[in-house]
């Protein structure tokens, strides 16, 4: 209910300053306009379909950097060697700043969604295997007793005790890979693609349409927005288990 | 007789590269059904050796013997640690269970079998809880529950209820005694308090330090069953005084 107000009292506040301060509306549209231009995309245009490619880029890409990151964990716990061996490669690719990476991968790999979805995996991939990896380090010596005694193969290890045991680190790399991936899936849009909602915002820079700009940027941060929130829901039902869990 | 512990010697290397010998040449036979404790100070390899009778840690020397076949999967020894290592994301009847799980039992026989085994540690009622829901003597009795649940032939405990207060404490040791004359279990059980090892023990293997070693086996000639009515018994005391004597 609060929120609805301050909302309500922001889209005023809004409106009466660009009346007051005369701002022209091709600098800063009003609610209003904003509303109607969405409106606009979305039933004249293809903002639907754009929405949906770079959702899609940022799921896809998510979905391979969270598996390859807790794949890579496990790996790198049970063979060290292997994590020696690539850690160089692996801080590389992790200092490099994203946006250098993206013109690369659209060279290697085309214009369409792949180096984007490749993009987000990579961004993806640091914080979740590096909570994973702590998660493995902090594991209990007793747990390692339990699953000894007990005899358990390697598959049930990981599936029956450290996977879960994991989870609540793993979670706040969730998180961390969640963001950054809405913010790699754009950079690699404005790079150079064919649609999504970085085309948008790329188009409405070109044609000086501060509207449309303003329109992706929203519809953006409401993906970003939801990605997270579902993370959220998935945290709460597999950690009711946890201290940590909001009952 | 189940096992023989035959010569059996455990000598670490430290991070300066030096020999550290945690356990002496060990001889010792575990009779089948019996409730023998190891007690003794820091140091003394009490640990180690029932590390090695789980097989957690291979003998740098000498054999143990097992009686018929050797345990070819986890379903013949039964652990229970210091602390009640229960997996939180899993429900009391869950945990207790999961061994049954990880041998492939099926879910309805797991089932089963874990209940029964809840019930007879007085846990039935929780079956649903997490562990995080359960007290310090609860939890540790769901442990004893998942390490009993499968039947194993040998049941290792290491001070199971250091952790505990005294009253708990003594109430635990009651229920031990219960439980086993219920399943027959042969335990190794390890020990600092000389109360615990004389009131629960058929026998007391007293262990002393550098090296690790067996100094002496006492068979324990207290009258069955145990009881609160044992504990006031003068030859109650004189194992007390004994074993007191023993470990100085």
């Amino acid at each position: 209910m609060r929120h609805i107000f301050f909302l309500a009292a922001f889209l005023v506040l809004w409106s009466l300053a660009l009346v007051v301060f005369q701002v022209p509306a091709y600098l800063v549209p009003s609610p209003q306009q904003l509303l109607a231009k969405a409106w606009f995309l979305l039933t004249r245009a293809d903002l639907l379909t754009h929405t949906a490619v770079t959702l899609l880029e940022i799921l896809l890409g998510y979905a391979i950097g969270c598996l390859v990151g807790m794949a890579a964990a496990l790996l790198f716990h049970r063979a060290p060697l292997v994590e020696d061996i690539l850690s160089p490669l692996i801080v590389f690719i992790q200092t490099a700043p994203k946006i250098a990476i993206a013109p690369l991968l659209l060279l290697w790999l085309g214009l369409d969604m792949t180096p984007k979805v490749v993009l987000v995996a990579i961004v993806t991939f640091f914080p979740v295997m590096s909570a994973m990896l702590s998660a493995l380090r902090s594991m209990p010596e007793h747990l390692d007793v339990l699953a000894r005694t007990l005899r358990m193969s390697t598959l049930q290890r990981i599936w029956r005790i450290e996977l879960p045991q994991s989870l609540p680190l793993l979670f706040s790399g969730l998180k961390v890979g969640a963001t950054l991936a809405v913010t790699a899936a754009v950079i690699g849009e404005l790079m150079g693609t064919r649609a999504g909602l970085g085309y948008l915002l790329a188009l409405g820079q070109e044609t000086a349409d501060t509207q449309l700009v303003l329109v992706s940027v929203l519809v953006l941060s409401l993906l970003g927005y939801l990605v997270y929130l579902a993370i959220l829901a998935l945290e709460r039902r597999l950690l009711r288990w946890h201290d940590s869990a909001t009952p | 007789m189940l096992i023989e512990v035959q010569g059996v010697t455990k000598t670490f290397v430290s991070r300066g590269g030096e020999q550290v010998v945690a356990l002496a040449e060990t001889t010792l036979d575990v009779q089948q059904g019996e409730f023998l404790t190891l007690i003794g100070p820091s140091g003394c390899g009490k640990s180690t050796l029932l590390r090695m009778l789980a097989g957690l840690v291979e003998p740098t020397s000498g054999r143990i013997v097992w009686q018929g076949t050797a345990p070819a999967r986890g379903s013949e020894v039964g652990f229970v640690f210091q602390e009640p290592v229960l997996l939180p994301w899993l429900s009391v009847l869950d945990n207790v269970r999961f061994p049954l799980d990880t041998f492939g039992v099926d879910r309805r026989a797991g089932d089963e079998a874990a209940r029964q085994t809840l019930e007879l540690v007085g846990l039935k009622d929780f079956a649903r809880a997490l562990p995080k829901e359960l007290s310090g003597g609860m939890k540790q009795r769901a442990a004893i529950a998942r390490a009993l649940v499968y039947k194993p032939r040998l049941v290792l405990m290491d001070e199971p209820f250091s952790a505990l207060d005294l009253l708990t404490r003594d109430r635990m040791n009651d229920e031990l005694l219960a439980i086993r004359a219920e399943v027959g279990a042969t335990i190794v059980f390890v020990t600092h308090s000389v109360e615990e090892a004389a009131y629960l023990s058929d026998r007391v293997a007293v262990m002393s330090a550098r090296p690790g070693q067996i100094r002496t086996i006492h068979t324990i000639d207290l009258p069955a069953p145990r009881g609160e009515a044992v504990k006031d018994l003068p030859a109650f005391h004189a194992w007390l005084s004994q074993l007191r004597r023993d470990l100085r």
